[in-house]
């Protein structure tokens, strides 16, 4: 008889241990998936996480700055109340958001077709890409000043200004996305007696998915931050405008209402976008090229 | 003599009912130089003929040139000098009936196309209709032993299936030619093997030419009709060219095999084999 039929002594342990008796109702605690572990630790870590800067928040508020300089934030809960009630944080979202929508929209469209025609024509890309180089250090705060005179207060400079903090995020990446298309792809496809079209169409499209999501999330986070500065210096309503207004007013609180929602509304939108794209182009992005 | 001949029964099968031989590769005197500034002379005097439903192998070390002229009998690639025809006519590019084979299959293959839509990919591009597409799909799955795993996506299936895939969508567009550049170079021995298997098999059902790259000696000697020695670069050339003429399955134990793998070798890593480079 060998080692392994004798029961084990953990085994033995289990049967020695003082059980339930007889019909009493066996327990069997559940166990969870690794999957399902992994994301009660992620949701685990975003709450302390938040837990954790709000508690800093109001010690600093507490002990250090005092609650005029950085208001708790039980007082910007209270400040919230009215201006949401009067509906005026919402048009200041509503204001906002539909700026960055099409700011961003121009910015994508322009950033991917002329992104897609750099990739695949290399005279048009060593012809563009100084530029695009170059060109990449003005920041949309940079240009309000001269946009302002081009466009004036009007919406369009703010559109402008978004398109400027997209444009060269969606371009770069979908150069990249182009670029790194596997030339053995091509080859294949080639082969299999594709044409030139149809390897733009069928081959370097899909391939470039990755890469031009990326962009377009990147750029969407900074038409966030290019909207704000826009409407700081020249604008009568939106979330920057908000901003500059308390600050004028000295309203720390209803300022940190501002930045609180600016936060929230940037983080939800980059989550509708992550979602949507993960699930509607999931063929295209669970791709080891 | 070869033993072949002391074999008393019927010749190899694959030989018996192969159809009159014509031309499909001509190379004469081939040259491929890369590079304006700094030339490399890639390819120097290569001289080979390849006849159709023969299955050839190029074997050399790795760096001789064999994906350089794999390159250029596909069209990806044009030659610098000499002579290279494709059924007696120029090679103007690449085209379906001169299909290549990858060995990365990651690269190769769409990733983000189920193994069916893989092996459609090619019928698409000529037009065909949904109904005859799905037809042929399925019989070349069924060839390479795929058909089940039709609705996974590539990085759902093992190396060795992604290879079988590859097989399966060339076999779909009916090529005239195969060109395989280490295609099993990257898989495990056991996988390897049973690649050899399924290959000749589809290769003995679909009497297709094959041009396949290696720098394995054993796998030349399992695989080919003929072996083309290629000698070290630079000015690389085809040095010599062995018949095998033993019946397949080939075995370990075959006297003859292994008087051909000891030339092989010879020719491959011996003074002989460097002298012959030059
Ligand atoms: N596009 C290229 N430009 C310059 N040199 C090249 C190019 N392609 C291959 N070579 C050179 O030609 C030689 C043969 O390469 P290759 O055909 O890839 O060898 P193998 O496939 O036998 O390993 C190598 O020395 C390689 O550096
Ligand atoms: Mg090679």
């Amino acid at each position: 008889m060998t080692a392994s039929h004798a029961p084990s002594p953990a085994y033995r342990g289990r049967r020695a241990m003082p059980g339930p008796g007889p019909g009493a109702p066996t327990v069997v605690p559940r166990r969870l998936t690794a999957a399902q572990r992994a994301v009660a630790r992620r949701v685990a870590y975003v709450m302390a996480s938040f837990a954790l800067a709000f508690v800093g928040w109001y010690l600093i508020s507490h002990y250090v700055a005092g609650p005029f300089l950085i208001p708790p934030p039980l007082a910007v809960l209270k400040a919230f109340g009215p201006m949401s009630e009067s509906g005026q944080l919402y048009s200041d979202i509503g204001m906002s958001l539909s700026r960055v929508a099409v700011g961003y929209t121009a910015g994508v469209s322009v950033g991917l077709l002329v992104g897609l025609l750099m990739g695949r024509i290399k005279s048009l890309h060593d012809l563009l890409d100084p530029m695009v180089q170059i060109t990449r250090f003005l920041s949309p705060t940079a240009m309000i000043p001269i946009v302002v005179i081009w466009f004036g207060i009007g919406e369009t400079a703010k559109y402008a200004l978004v398109f400027w903090g997209t444009v060269s995020l969606v371009l770069i990446n979908t150069i990249a996305g182009v670029l790194r298309t596997p030339q053995i792809r091509q080859n294949a496809a080639l082969c299999l007696g594709a044409s030139e079209a149809q390897i733009f169409r069928l081959i370097v499209l899909p391939s470039a998915v990755p890469f031009i999501v990326i962009g377009m999330r990147l750029a969407l986070a900074s038409a966030f931050v290019s909207i704000i500065p826009a409407e700081l210096l020249a604008a009568d309503s939106g979330l920057g405008y908000l901003l500059q207004q308390s600050s004028l007013l000295l309203q720390t609180d209803r300022i940190f209402v501002a930045l609180v929602t600016i936060c929230l509304v940037g983080f939800l939108t980059d989550q509708v976008f992550h979602w949507t794209t993960t699930i509607l182009l999931r063929r295209y992005l669970a791709v080891p090229s | 003599m070869s033993l072949a001949t002391l074999t008393p029964a019927k010749p190899p099968l694959d030989r018996a009912v192969r159809p009159a031989r014509e031309e499909v590769y001509t190379i004469g005197n081939l040259l491929k130089v890369f590079g304006e500034d700094k030339p490399y002379v890639a390819l120097k005097n290569v001289d080979l003929t390849i006849e159709s439903g023969e299955f050839v192998c190029l074997l050399g070390a790795s760096g001789c040139g064999k994906s350089t002229l794999l390159n250029l009998l596909a069209g990806f690639d044009k030659p610098s000098g000499g002579q290279l025809l494709y059924r007696g006519k120029p090679i103007a590019g690449p085209g379906k009936e001169r299909v290549m084979f990858f060995q990365d299959a990651n690269a190769a293959l769409l990733p983000w196309q189920t193994v069916q839509q893989n092996v459609e990919f090619g019928l698409k591009l000529q037009g065909l209709p949904a109904g005859e597409r799905r037809a042929r799909a399925e019989e070349c799955l069924t060839l390479v032993n795929l058909a089940e795993h039709r609705h996974k996506v590539p990085s759902e299936i093992s190396g060795g299936m992604r290879q079988r895939l590859q097989i399966a969508r060339a076999l779909a567009v009916q090529p005239d030619v195969f060109l395989m550049d280490e295609p099993f170079a990257a898989l495990d021995a056991i996988t390897r093997r049973r690649m050899h298997e399924a290959l000749l098999e589809v290769w003995e059902r679909e009497k297709r030419t094959i041009v396949f790259v290696t720098h394995d000696i054993m796998e030349a000697l399992t695989l080919a009709d003929r072996i083309a020695v290629m000698s070290v670069g630079p000015g690389s050339r085809i040095a010599h060219v062995v018949e095998v003429d033993r019946p397949r399955p080939r075995v370990p134990g075959d006297p003859e095999l292994g008087r051909i793998y000891a030339q092989l070798e010879r020719l491959l890593h011996g003074p002989a084999g460097e002298e012959a480079g030059r």
